[in-house]
């Protein structure tokens, strides 16, 4: 009987990827007889802005190029971020699902989706006083 | 980073050794074979910034941004990068202070054998915050000043900036935390670097870093506010300039260029013109040991929602997410055939990089701004500002020895 490994869904914290400009993974394929690679991914408003971008980093190498949008792709790991040692997923209340997991019970700072920003920094910037 | 300081005037820094030393002759924890091998890790530890400035790479908003790490997660980051054995962590933004976790954060990785250090543009550096952030671990804080007053607070898109920038500068130093000023160069503030450096020397700050513009973020945007390739080499050679005049008084400031290799080429130029082909040879030397442009290789960035980017500037274009996958794993896979041709780019150089006689301590420079400005990834960057007949030739690049 073959182990199955235990993948968890990656938390990106409830927001979609590529914020403001999004993100698209691009995949590659060297040769007519190779798998599509994966290889990062490119910021651009739109598909095609998308395909252009990844084409003058990959045009070099690649017989197929394939850009999807980022926050389309549902994401399991072995070892994601929120799953080691000091991620979220080591603060969670038991039987809390890890995407529903912030750190704010150690900053008590409010909702997980906001940044935790010092009082003086919100709403409109200012400088240090003399 | 090439230092000026160094190379010219064998002033030795902290940061020296991670560029210039063999391993095997350092006593220093972050100086091992090992994290030579590893990059400096620059961190966007957040994307909202109380400034707007117009040359931001990492196109910085006001306004916050959803998806940076939680505190949990950013510790868990930090991890990782200590699992890799990186040898220092340059926490950015944005406007790192922005993070009200930021002290936690810093102490984080000084206890994981991080070397922390912080950009920032230092409007929001109180003295309590300076106490609290060395008192964490704290070795740096590089502090960006773009001009004098006037051109800096429209460049930064806010009035008071730089004063508030200097009273920030002033905070670290008072309770002695070491301290340098950034200076990004562009058409506007070009007459201003004389100004910058005396405003330095006043103030007590010991380290200026000169950095090039480089086409990423915003900085896209303003390609045309770029120098010349002449002003640039000028600007060059009038910092190396101000540098032995320094010296010279007794005054040890160090001084760094940033973002331009052609300038590992120019200083070895600069040493022949200036005191000869011996000192050439030993500068030639340790910029070969230095190697050249650390795109892919001796730098990497991970922006605030953990896009691991092949340098800071180079934001649109990510290698994987550490969210899916950690940090080490992403920087050692080479089956990504950028990160490959990045790493072995001589291979691919074209133009007067190809044959370049300097190709060895400069590596074609900036690959961003040969693709942003020519769409050719391996062509040769904009911004060199050698002649044909400096980078050809079959002499000796240090210069012929008299007999």
């Amino acid at each position: 009987m073959v182990e199955k490994a235990r993948r968890s869904r990656v938390d990106d914290d409830g927001e979609r990827r590529g914020t403001p400009i999004p993100q698209w993974e691009v995949f590659v394929r060297e040769d007519e007889t190779d798998p599509l690679r994966h290889v990062g991914s490119v910021a651009a408003t739109d598909a095609a802005e998308a395909a252009d971008h990844a084409s003058r980093l990959f045009g070099w190498y690649a017989a197929d190029l394939w850009v999807c949008p980022a926050d389309a792709v549902e994401r399991y790991s072995t070892r994601p971020l929120s799953e080691s040692e000091s991620g979220a997923g080591s603060e969670q209340e038991a039987g809390e699902a890890p995407h529903e997991t912030g750190s704010d019970a150690e900053t008590g700072s409010g909702s997980k989706s906001e940044p935790r920003v010092y009082e003086e920094t919100e709403g409109t910037p200012r400088v240090n006083d003399p | 980073m090439i230092s000026i300081s160094k190379l010219l005037c064998e002033l030795d820094a902290e940061g020296d050794g991670l560029r210039y030393d063999a391993a095997a002759d350092s006593s220093k924890p972050q100086i091992t074979e090992r994290k030579q091998r590893r990059p400096v890790v620059v961190w966007n530890a957040t994307r909202r910034c109380n400034l707007y400035c117009a040359h931001c790479y990492a196109a910085a908003e006001t306004e916050p941004a959803p998806g940076e790490f939680t505190t949990a997660e950013a510790k868990a980051f930090l991890e990782q990068l200590a699992d890799y054995g990186v040898p220092v962590v340059l926490f950015s933004g944005g406007e790192p202070l922005v993070r009200d976790d930021l002290i936690e954060l810093v102490a984080h990785a000084a206890d994981l054998g991080l070397r922390p250090v912080l950009s920032t543009n230092g409007t929001l550096l109180t003295r309590e915050r300076a106490i609290a952030l060395q008192d964490a671990g704290l070795q740096y804080a590089g502090i960006s000043v773009d001009g004098l007053p006037e051109r800096n607070d429209e460049f930064r898109g806010k009035d008071g900036a730089f004063d508030a920038a200097v009273r920030g500068i002033e905070a670290c130093l008072d309770v002695g935390l070491k301290t340098g000023l950034r200076y990004t160069i562009t058409e506007a503030n070009a007459p201003d670097l004389e100004g910058v450096v005396d405003l330095l020397a006043d103030v007590g700050v010991d380290r200026f870093c000169f950095y090039h513009l480089d086409y990423g973020g915003r900085g896209a945007e303003i390609v045309d506010a770029d120098l010349t390739p002449e002003a640039k080499r000028d600007a060059v050679r009038r910092l190396c300039d101000l540098t032995l005049e320094y010296h010279d008084r007794g005054e040890e400031i160090e001084t760094l260029l940033v973002g331009n290799y052609v300038d590992a080429a120019f200083l070895v130029r600069y040493a022949r013109e200036r005191f000869g082909p011996g000192k050439a040879a030993t500068v030639y030397e340790h910029l070969v040991r230095n190697g050249g442009d650390p795109t892919g290789e001796r730098i990497a960035d991970v922006d605030y929602e953990g896009n691991v980017h092949p340098t800071q500037f180079w934001q649109g274009y990510s290698l994987g997410n550490v969210r899916d996958r950690p940090f080490g794993e992403i920087w050692d896979d080479e089956t990504n055939p950028l990160l490959a041709a990045l790493r072995n780019r001589e291979e691919r150089l074209t133009g007067r990089c190809a044959d370049c006689r300097y190709q060895s301590i400069c590596r074609g420079a900036s690959r961003l701004r040969a693709l942003t400005a020519t769409g050719d990834l391996f062509g040769p960057d904009p911004q060199c500002y050698l002649r044909e007949d400096e980078i050809s030739g079959d002499g000796s690049v240090v210069g012929e020895f008299a007999d």
